[in-house]
């Protein structure tokens, strides 16, 4: 059992576990055993820990094609994960999602779509369904900065705000959809425009720190769970490796090498790498159980091709 | 499933509406957690009466308006059918469902098997199809093969009272799978005879209904088109003697395969009557069963009766040449059953179908 010294400490652990299973991934990608594409969180680990932090048994969470990190988070098995994203019968959805749509119900990790945005309204509606059958739960509703020009992002917005429902809306913002910046993209300030449907919002300059992310999500969490109606955070982040695959893109031009320098130079994961050693050969072996328990397991039966339709 | 379905004679009459209000208001008393969401679900037209009075006998956290957010509002649906709830969500012209394509294609139609079956999604979409009084390109659609096409979807054609209750009362909160249901706008009013047995009708939620047995042809039809089938078949016996066989489709995504290849086997001739196009539409799935299975069955070419291959206009004179008629179909039954189309073979007066679409006096 790993032990820490307080719960700065422990976050940053989950955070470097999720990174070293993605700088695993990264590093078996080129031999395809995972024949499935792969959206890093690299950079990005310390909102998922910090988000998830205050969350309680019953409370849900929806997330994106980019959620090795908040499946994680969430408690999600990594045996099941990595049999996932290798197709075997024992991935958490027995071979049939693949990376983009990890999915561990048992933890409240509800889902996660490679459609934009299209996981919002679903986390609006268990928060509508926690409210109606006052089980007192929050439901997190995790989407990238681009899924906020999705109309379905207002459409929710605004249902959530009509009827006070207990969901969190949490933007990691790393400015980035793609390749295109959000300059290009909108007209609007993201806070401003979650005011405008009288939604408290919040804004998390330091996404790196999962300790700041979750300090600002316990807070909203409070207010959701008294009923006050839903929240939005922005969390401004970092996305180190390219849009989707392994590699790093800061030389293609649509981004500079000095913004990833910049980024890296805030991240506690590797400020502190010499403090956290005392984690690598657990997690380490950890990666290497769940490889090994991937690789020996079966591919799914051919009557699961049919299973579970309708 | 192949269940034989007969109208018994009974002098209680039910219309089409008041099996879907009924189906609502049980629903809500019988089960806490559904609930019926839609624009206008509780005002005081209630989607043409199917919900009216519900949100004041159960409450507006269990029958509310919502905003003009059909895909929005789709996938809160679908959320609320995770989080433990089951939504009725409606649309008032399924055209209006389209603008959920999103939710109900990639997300609904997905969430079970996607995640491997971690997840089941409960919930009813009620949609309408419009027809006639102008109803035009844009509230007259009938796109149920659209959601028949894709795996995951439970696609459902009412074409009487009977099937609504039926269908709903069976599904609703008991079959964990997402059903968008088609009914017809024209048979709101229709009145029907109520069988005596009322609570143990003998009709399988899903798959097809044997309305009208006959040696001569095979009629599959549609929603209102079914009740188009029954009236062409009644004439043509009486006039005739000619035999037709009426299959009710009713659940256009999990049709009842034997029913209709052994109705075809039986008859040798074929005739498809659906609501919508028939280009890639159910006329040309029920080809494709035929075709598949055998189609030396077939003693004469099919005939496939639909909208014809043009956005629906406005103006009374060209929307009737758009619709199917009854006049048309008994004359394709007659011709089919005859052999030429120089059958003699009397037609019946459009009058007879006037009850139905000439009552109709809109706006919507
Ligand atoms: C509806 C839809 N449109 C386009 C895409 C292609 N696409 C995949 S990810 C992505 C960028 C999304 O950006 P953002 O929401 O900021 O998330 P991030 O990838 O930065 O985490 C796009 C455009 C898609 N998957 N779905
Ligand atoms: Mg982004």
């Amino acid at each position: 059992m790993t032990t820490f010294a307080d719960e700065r400490e422990r976050l940053l652990y989950q955070a470097l576990r999720i990174r070293r299973v993605e700088e695993h991934i990264a590093r078996i990608y080129p031999s395809d055993c995972i024949q499935s594409p792969v959206h890093l969180s690299l950079g990005q680990e310390a909102v998922a820990v910090g988000a998830c932090a205050p969350l309680r048994a019953g409370d849900r969470v929806f997330g994106t094609y980019r959620s090795h990190a908040f499946y994680l988070a969430c408690g999600g098995s990594l045996r099941e994960m990595m049999a996932e994203l290798f197709g075997k019968a024992t991935g958490c959805a027995g071979g049939k999602a693949g990376s983009m749509h990890l999915t561990a119900p048992e933890v409240g990790f509800m889902g996660s779509s490679a459609v934009v945005a299209s996981t919002i309204p679903n986390a609006v509606g268990a928060a509508l369904a926690a409210q109606r059958l006052g089980t007192g739960a929050i439901t997190l509703a995790v989407f990238g900065d681009g899924a906020t020009e999705e109309g379905v992002y207002h459409e929710s917005l605004n249902f959530a705000a009509l009827h006070r429902l207990p969901v969190l809306f949490l933007c990691e913002n790393n400015g980035l959809a793609v390749h295109s910046h959000r300059a290009s993209r909108q007209s609007y300030d993201l806070m401003h425009h979650a005011r405008g449907f009288g939604i408290t919002a919040e804004h998390c300059a330091s996404g790196f720190d999962p300790m700041a992310v979750r300090a600002l999500v316990e807070m909203a969490a409070q207010a959701l769970r008294a009923g006050a109606g839903p929240r939005f955070i922005e969390c401004a982040t970092y996305r180190y490796a390219e849009h989707v695959g392994i590699g790093d893109d800061h030389d293609v031009g649509y981004r500079s090498p000095a913004d990833c320098a910049a980024w890296r130079a805030h991240d506690p994961l590797i400020l502190e790498a010499a403090r956290l050693e005392r984690f690598e050969a657990a997690i380490a072996a950890e990666i290497a159980d769940a490889v090994t328990f991937a690789a020996a397991s079966p591919w799914p039966e051919p009557d699961a091709l049919l299973r579970d339709v309708a | 499933m192949g269940l034989a379905y007969r109208i018994e004679e009974s002098a209680t009459l039910v219309t089409y509406r008041d099996a879907l209000w009924r189906t609502m208001h049980d629903a809500l008393a019988r089960d806490p957690s559904v609930i019926v969401m839609g624009q206008g679900v509780d005002d005081h037209k209630g989607i043409f009466g199917s919900t009216t009075g519900l949100a004041t006998t159960f409450g507006a956290t269990r029958v509310f308006d919502v905003p003009l957010a059909e895909d929005g509002m789709t996938g809160v649906a679908l959320g609320a059918a995770l989080g433990g709830l089951y939504p009725i969500q409606t649309h008032i012209r399924c055209d209006f469902a389209l603008l959920a394509v999103n939710q109900l294609v990639n997300m609904v139609a997905k969430y079970r098997y996607m995640f491997g079956g971690r997840f089941r999604v409960p919930m009813l979409v009620r949609t309408v199809i419009g027809r006639s009084w102008g109803q035009g390109a844009q509230h007259s659609q009938s796109p149920q093969a659209l959601f028949a096409h894709v795996p995951g979807l439970v696609v459902v054609l009412p074409s009487a009272a009977d099937s609504i209750t039926a269908t709903y009362d069976a599904l609703i909160g008991e079959k964990q799978v997402p059903v968008i249901s088609f009914e017809h706008r024209l048979l709101y009013d229709v009145a029907f005879r109520a069988p005596a047995s009322a609570p143990e009708w003998p009709l399988a939620p899903l798959g097809s209904i044997l309305r009208r047995r006959g040696r001569d042809v095979t009629v599959v039809a549609t929603s209102i088109l079914v009740l188009e089938a029954l009236r062409a078949a009644e004439h043509l016996a009486r006039t005739a003697g000619i035999e037709v066989e009426v299959i009710d489709l009713h659940c256009a995504s999990h049709p009842d395969r034997e029913m209709i290849l052994g109705s075809v086997a039986r008859t040798g001739r074929l005739i498809v009557a659906d609501t919508s196009w028939c280009a890639y539409g159910v006329a040309a799935e029920i080809c494709r069963l035929v075709c598949e299975h055998d189609p030396s069955a077939l003693r004469a070419p099919v005939t496939t009766i639909g909208m014809a291959p043009a956005p629906c206009p406005t103006a009374k004179t060209l929307e009737d040449l758009f619709y199917p008629s009854l006049r048309r179909l008994s004359d394709e039954i007659a011709a089919l059953a005859r052999g030429t189309r120089q059958h003699g073979i009397e037609l019946p007066a459009e009058a007879s179908m006037a009850d139905v679409y000439k009552k109709f006096k809109g706006p919507f």
